[in-house]
Parts: C-alpha cells; sequence; structure tokens
C-alpha cells in the first residue's frame, strides 16, 4: 500500500499521524484564499513525496494530483514487492478513481488574458494562445492521463479502467479492483485513486454550495464528524493505492497480507444530488452487499471506518444507516472518521481509507474520530475518541458516500481468517 | 461455484446527429447520409478545423423538465435522454406499474447503472472567466465577489456522474452503479461492467449509457494540434485518410440475465457473450502498430464466449480514421482472424467519434444491423489503404456471415475493448 496525505507524505508517516490524531487542516498555503469564505484546508505539507514520482518524462505530463497518485503507486509496488514483467503484464489490472477534470488555475489566467480579455471567450484569440497550443496542458487536462502514467509506468497491459463518482470514486475503484480478480480478468490490480481540489477553482465549487467548514480561526477542530456543532466538511487531497492480489498466489509467493478485501458493495441512493435520505436508504444496501459479497454477519464486523464528512446531512444518513445494518451490534462497533484528522479527500478518499482499514486490521489499533466534544444525539454510534485504541480488528468497514448518490462499501477481514 | 447468468439486451436507445434513435440512425446511415457538419456553435472562419457531429436538437425537446435542464450540460441532456428511450423501449416502467411496494422496492435495488462518460472538458471552466477578468490579477476579488459571478450550483452542474444520478432519480433505480471516465473505451466498459454484474449476480437488470459532447474550441483545437483530426471527412480505412471527427451523443442498452428477462415477457434483441479489456501501457496518444492490444482483447472476447473466429458474422471497427489507429486496428484483425475475416465496417464516419459514448453507440447499431441482416457500407470509403486490401472492409452493404457481431473500441492511453453479441432471431 501507498500514500500520500494532508498528515504524511507516505505510508508510515500518515499512519502515525492518524494514531496521534495530529490535525492536517491548515491555513491554505496554495494560493491566495483570502477573498474566499473558506481559507482553510488539509494540504499534503512539503514534497518529499516528489522522490517517488518517477522519470521527469511522466512528471511533466503530470497534475499536482497526479504527482500524488505516482507517488503513493511507487510506493505501494515496492511494498508489495513483485512489479509487473514481462512475462506477466498482461495479467496486471489497474483500477483509479480520479477527480474532476480541470486545468491548474495559472492556465485559465493565462487563457483568460489571451483569449478572454474581456471575461468572453472569443475563439480566434484562442487559435493562437499558448495554452490551447501545448501538446502537454492537453494531455495532462484528460481524464484517462492519471491512469495512462501509472500503466506506462508499470507496464500495465491487462484490465484498465478510471471511474468517477465523485466521493464515492475511490472505494468504487478499489470495489473494481476485487471485481476484476474475482472474475478472473486479472490476478494483480494496482487500485487506488487521487484528487486535489485545493485551488480557486475547487474550493470555489464547495464555497458556493456552503458545503465546507468556515471555522477559519480553528483550523485543527474545523473537521468534526458526527459532533453536534459541526458544519461542513474541510477540503484534503492526495493519493492511495494497494496493490491487490489474488489470495492463493499471494500465500504461495510468502507475501505480506496486510488483509483480506473480502467484499464490497455498490448503491445509488436517488434520493437529492448531494444527499442520502436521512434514513440511511442507499448506504443500507452498499453496506448490506458489503457484507453478504463478504460472507460476513454484522456482528462479526469490529470496525467502521465511516465517511464522516462532517456535513449534517451526510454524518445523519450515515449513522443511520449505520444502526439498521447493525442492529444491536452497534453498541459494540466502533466506528470513527479519520476525516476528522486529514479531511476530505473527494476522489481520493475512499482509497486512502481503504488502506487504513487494512492497516488497523495488520496493526490491531484503530484511529479516532477526532475532535468529538458535543455528541448528536442523531449521530449515536461507538465512537473511537480521546485516544487511539489497541483492538485487534477481526474485520473493518469502510465507507464511501459521494455527490450524486453513489455509494460504495468495503469490507476487510484479518488474512487467513475465512 | 455458481455458474455465470446469461445477459441479454432488452432495451435500446441512441441520439446522435444522425438522428434520435437507433433505427433512425441505421437508416441514415444506409442511406450514405454524413452527418457531420460545419460546426455552428462559433465563428469558425478562421478555424483549421471546422467540423463536427453536433446534436441539433434543443434540450427542451429531448427532457421535459426545465428545472433539471438548468442544472445540466448538454453531454447529460443526451445521456439521459438515449438512458430513457432505452427503458421504454424495454417496457421497464410499463412492467413496473404492475408491481407492488416491496417487488418494486427490490426491482429498484437489483437494477444497476452503469454510465460512461467524459469527466469534463474546459468550457464549464469558462464561467470563471468573466470573474478572472474583472478581478485583473486579485485572488482575494476572485473569492469576494464569487457569489456574484458564478452559479452557486456550478459544482453540481459540472459533476461527471450526473447521468448516474439523474437516470437514478427519475427512474427510480438504486443498484450497483459506476461512472466510467476512460475517454474512448467509456461506453463499452459501461456495457462491460453491466454485463458482469449480471453474470454474478449482484444486478437483475441494468443499463449501461454512454454519452459525451466534446465538440467545443479548446477540445477541438487540441485534437487538431495533436494531428488527430481530419483535413475533411472521416474517411476510415481510407487510403488518403486523414484523421478523425469529433461528434455528439449518447447510447444505451438495457440489460437482464435471461432469468429476469423472461420472467417479464422482456423482447429480447440480443446475447452478450463476451468481452476482452488490455491497455498497450506506451502513453496517453500512441497506438501499437502492431495491434497488440487490439489483438489480445479480440482473443480474450473470443475465449470468453468461447467462440472460434469463424462464428463471428461482422465486425464494427473502431475506424476512427486516424493514420495509425485504423492500420493497427487491421493488423490486430489480420492477425487473429487469418485469412477467414468476416465482414469489417464502422460507423463514426456518418456522426462523428463520440469519445466516451463510442461504444455504446456503435453496440447500439451492431445489432440493429444485425436484426436486418445487413453490414452496413463505409460509404466515404473510396480506396483502401494499400496495406489492408486483403481485408474483406465494407464498400459496399454485405450480408454479415452469421448472427454475432464483434465490436471494438479503442481510446487515449492505448486502452482496447472488444465486445461480442449475438443477435436473437426474430
Amino acid at each position: 500500500m501507498g500514500l500520500v496525505t494532508p498528515v504524511g507524505n507516505n505510508l508510515g508517516e500518515t499512519w502515525q499521524s492518524l494514531l496521534k490524531a495530529r490535525s492536517g487542516v491548515e491555513p491554505i498555503s496554495l494560493f491566495d484564499a483570502s477573498g474566499f469564505s473558506v481559507r482553510i484546508a488539509a494540504e499534503v505539507k512539503g514534497d518529499t513525496y516528489l522522490s517517488n514520482t518517477g522519470h521527469k518524462r511522466l512528471s511533466k505530463a503530470a497534475t499536482r494530483s497526479h504527482l500524488f497518485a505516482l507517488a503513493a503507486a511507487e510506493e505501494a509496488i515496492q511494498d508489495t514487492g513483485i512489479r509487473p514483467n514481462a512475462a506477466n503484464g498482461h495479467r496486471w489490472g489497474c483500477s483509479v478513481g480520479t477527480g474532476m477534470v480541470s486545468v491548474d488555475f495559472p492556465e485559465l489566467e493565462a487563457l483568460q488574458r489571451e483569449a478572454a480579455p474581456a471575461g468572453e471567450l472569443n475563439t480566434d484569440l484562442l487559435l493562437s494562445s499558448s495554452i490551447a497550443s501545448d501538446p502537454i496542458a492537453f494531455c495532462r487536462s484528460q481524464s484517462a492521463q492519471g491512469l495512462s502514467l501509472l500503466v506506462e509506468r508499470y507496464a500495465i497491459k491487462g484490465y484498465t479502467t478510471s471511474v468517477h463518482t465523485a466521493c464515492a470514486s475511490g472505494g468504487q475503484a478499489v470495489g473494481t479492483g476485487l471485481k476484476l480478480i474475482r472474475r478472473g480478468d486479472c490476478d494483480y490490480v494496482l487500485a487506488g485513486g487521487f484528487d486535489s481540489m485545493i485551488s480557486p477553482l475547487g474550493l470555489a465549487g464547495f464555497c458556493l454550495l456552503n458545503a465546507v467548514s468556515t471555522d477559519n480561526h480553528n483550523p485543527h477542530t474545523a473537521s468534526r464528524p458526527f459532533d453536534a456543532s459541526r458544519n461542513g466538511f474541510v477540503l484534503g487531497e492526495g493519493a492511495g493505492f494497494l496493490v491487490l492480489e489474488e489470495w492463493e498466489a499471494a500465500v504461495k509467493r510468502g507475501a505480506r497480507i496486510y488483509a483480506e478485501l473480502a467484499g464490497e458493495g455498490n448503491s445509488l441512493s436517488s434520493y437529492r444530488i448531494t444527499d442520502s435520505h436521512p434514513s440511511g436508504d442507499g448506504p443500507i444496501q452498499a453496506m448490506q452487499q458489503a457484507l453478504q459479497s463478504a460472507g460476513i454477519f454484522p456482528e462479526q464486523v469490529d470496525y467502521l471506518n465511516a465517511h464522516g464528512t462532517s456535513t449534517p446531512m451526510n454524518d445523519r444518513s450515515e449513522a443511520a444507516a449505520a444502526h439498521v445494518v447493525f442492529g444491536s451490534h452497534i453498541k459494540d462497533l466502533r466506528v470513527s472518521s479519520t476525516k476528522s484528522t486529514m479531511g476530505h479527500l473527494i476522489a481520493a478518499a475512499g482509497a486512502v481509507e481503504a488502506a487504513i482499514c487494512a492497516l488497523t486490521i495488520h496493526h490491531g489499533k484503530v484511529p479516532i474520530n477526532a475532535n468529538l466534544t458535543q455528541r448528536d444525539p442523531d449521530c449515536n454510534l461507538n465512537f473511537i475518541c480521546d485516544k487511539a485504541k489497541d483492538q485487534a480488528v477481526r474485520v473493518a468497514m469502510s465507507n464511501s458516500l459521494g455527490f450524486g448518490g453513489s455509494n460504495s462499501c468495503l469490507v476487510f477481514r484479518e488474512p487467513g481468517a475465512s | 461455484m455458481q455458474t455465470a447468468a446469461r445477459v441479454v439486451i432488452t432495451g435500446l436507445g441512441a441520439i446522435c446527429a444522425s438522428g434520435k434513435q437507433p433505427e433512425q440512425i441505421l437508416d441514415s446511415l444506409l442511406d450514405g447520409t454524413i452527418s457531420i457538419a460545419e460546426i455552428g456553435g462559433w465563428d469558425g472562419e478562421n478555424w483549421p478545423c471546422r467540423l463536427g457531429g453536433v446534436v441539433g436538437f434543443s434540450p427542451r425537446e429531448l427532457i421535459n423538465d426545465r428545472k433539471l435542464l438548468k442544472l445540466i450540460k448538454k453531454t447529460d441532456v443526451v445521456g439521459i435522454y438515449a438512458a430513457e428511450q432505452a427503458l421504454n423501449s424495454a417496457g421497464i416502467s410499463a412492467y413496473r406499474e404492475s408491481l407492488t411496494s416491496p417487488a418494486d422496492d427490490s426491482f429498484a435495488e437489483r437494477f444497476g447503472l452503469y454510465v460512461g462518460t467524459s469527466g469534463g472538458y474546459y468550457d464549464t471552466q469558462y464561467d470563471f472567466l468573466p470573474l478572472i477578468s474583472e478581478a485583473n490579477g486579485s485572488m482575494q476579488a476572485i473569492g469576494e465577489r464569487l457569489g456574484e459571478s458564478v452559479n452557486p450550483m456550478w459544482l453540481l452542474g459540472n459533476l461527471p456522474n450526473n447521468v448516474v444520478c439523474h437516470v437514478g432519480i427519475r427512474n427510480k433505480l438504486k443498484g450497483a452503479n459506476a461512472c466510467i471516465t476512460n475517454h474512448g473505451t467509456s461506453g463499452s466498459l459501461s456495457i462491460i461492467e453491466a454485463f458482469e454484474s449480471l453474470r454474478i449476480g449482484d444486478t437483475d437488470r441494468a443499463i449501461a449509457i454512454g454519452h459525451d459532447a466534446p465538440v467545443e474550441p479548446q477540445v477541438v483545437l487540441y485534437y487538431q494540434k495533436a494531428g488527430l483530426l481530419a483535413d475533411a471527412h472521416l474517411t476510415p480505412f481510407d487510403a488518403d485518410r486523414s484523421g478523425c471527427i469529433l461528434g455528439e451523443g449518447g447510447a444505451a442498452l438495457v440489460l437482464e440475465t435471461l432469468e429476469a428477462a423472461e420472467s417479464r415477457s422482456a423482447p429480447i434483441h440480443a446475447e452478450i457473450l463476451g468481452k476482452g479489456c488490455t491497455s498497450e501501457a506506451q502513453g496517453l496518444l500512441p497506438v501499437r502498430v502492431d495491434g497488440d492490444g487490439v489483438a489480445r482483447a479480440i482473443c480474450l472476447a473470443l475465449e470468453q464466449a468461447g467462440l472460434e473466429t469463424q462464428q463471428i458474422g461482422m465486425i464494427v471497427c473502431h475506424g476512427n480514421g486516424t493514420r495509425t489507429s485504423d492500420l493497427s486496428e487491421g493488423v490486430a484483425i489480420r492477425r487473429v482472424f487469418g485469412t477467414q475475416i468476416p465482414p469489417i465496417t464502422c460507423f463514426k464516419w456518418a456522426f462523428g467519434h463520440l469519445l466516451a459514448a463510442a461504444g455504446s453507440i456503435d453496440t447500439v447499431l451492431a445489432l440493429t444491423a444485425l436484426q436486418r441482416g445487413i453490414v452496413p457500407a463505409i460509404v466515404p470509403l473510396r480506396n483502401i489503404d494499400p496495406s489492408l486490401q486483403d481485408l474483406p472492409i465494407a464498400k459496399v452493404a454485405r450480408e454479415p456471415i452469421s448472427d454475432t457481431a464483434l465490436i471494438l473500441s479503442r481510446g487515449f492511453g492505448g486502452q482496447n475493448s472488444a465486445l461480442i453479441i449475438r443477435a436473437t432471431s426474430r
């Protein structure tokens, strides 16, 4: 597994920060956000991840989120100890959750200066503009570019796909990876997600919707999923990648197995673009299918890594769904949303949180739901607060619920327990 | 292990520059009509590339929901339109009227939605140009004046997964879903993922939708500068071909397990038999001239379908009109099929390359053509590329040699897909 997150440039750093609940939320430094209603975000700090992004030929055609992807994927490939080769490259697949297509803001500003001086696009001026003449800018802005950079770098020649279901993208990409192996299309899948919407346009989009927390003066507590005073999510960025491998093959080569990806579920809320039904309808079906697909009973689940965005509606709907799915077991199910510490990584969130679930099983520790001081009576779950807990985790579940109503749920099991 | 379910096609929908129904589009194609024309959306007088396959219908003609139309883009409009046409043709809503509440809930939860789409282009970002212009270099001013200048729903209007969302809400469908943003293979992958979800029992029914509307200035210009666009018309496999033309459109297929379709006496148009997906892993734009990725995709599809090459009745190529893509496709077909090659055709010459919807519309038209027992001619084809002259490329319309079609799609990143369908005899 490999991670680039707001709380670490790699897997180990991220995990340590999560256990200590070191918040990754700070004032925005990537651009001057002083005029925006929201001026905080969870940025990836520093640039040590850049040592993992590979040849300059690749990185010059990469956006910020592609660089996160290249670095996290490289860490995952190195961590796995095998890589695609001429004999098995066609049995490797790649499944990625990508963010919305957007160009870097300086490029949009250049386009405005050159081709839209009065604010309206002048197509004749566009013809001679520098951005519209730049083939590298074209490649960078393609929705398949992140995937293309990865499959080229590793010579992955099997089933390759990019998916985008907003905040559920990363979870769906990992779920797709599981299906590719189960149905025999691939023996190995590099699966993950990457995103960076901490840009003037990305932030603007969420500010206009009033979806992001305006706690500009208290960045560390701005993301407080399930707290009664929560007022929106905090935008994060990063990438997470997992190498999925067919069980028998992994055992045979003596691979270090973090966890078994045991099941996935996938549903559509079909309620509103931005929310699930307050009853939890939508997420309920995804969670139930994931359990069924894993052959696991609700009472076997030890830990739920909640989607927990810290928006009023999401958290209520998700808590209601958990009550329906887990019934009386809900009091024993430990829950946390790691978005409380690292913010919301949008299309990368589900993949990063999948890796976190696998780590809870591997290390026998569960990270906390930070900033939970006033419990919302509508979100009555058994949260891990104050301090990360030593706890054997046999089964962990991760939810990813997206704008547009797509819900993805993944279930992980202790290796060898099936 | 449970044997995989058989998967059938029970509903079709399509819209593009050539028409707004599969039969109508096929008629237009068989008449030899090229629906690619001067793009009217902007003044192209000084432009090196002025052709496109634009859908001429107004959004109001296609979707009667003024409130929704304010929230979605043209690509979403054609996607939703094609989807609802397919659902109607499969008789889904009529059937659901016969269901009572618990059975209908289960119907909705076992109905999947798989959509292939572009992931977004550039013109949506132009909504910020007036603000950037006015702010005159001050980022602070951009933040401060945001609310006065940009529609508060801007982000939601541009979600790549809008068609999944709105087809779901409008038709009360709630099952497994995906939104695939994988350039030219998106549409095919939407069918393939729906097919596989039905095979393993994740769903009983599913709709596979592809939609795209790439005909906008910056996209056209980028494609032209990358050497991908034709000087004049799209003439696939022609010795003088010079490239592709972009088109707009959407297409959709309703898929069901055979059991689910039979249980409601649905019209069964075809069965999906196999698929293959590969990557060539050589970067975004290059394709291998030896056709490696295409050949491997075809072999995987044949293997899953349990078919020999001589059982394929026609091949619908990607045929995008670029030098290397067409050539490598021909080379791949020759490699797999040897000397016994079924008739080869393609459709993009008539209405352009619909990118993320290409595989969807090609599959819908391949099936419609099979049902009529015809391999449509590639009408603008004059002189077959000398290096492909041994291939049975359809300069004139022919008959398929069986009821089975192989459909090929290709996309950026060296990605390829192959799909095999068998038409049900009428």
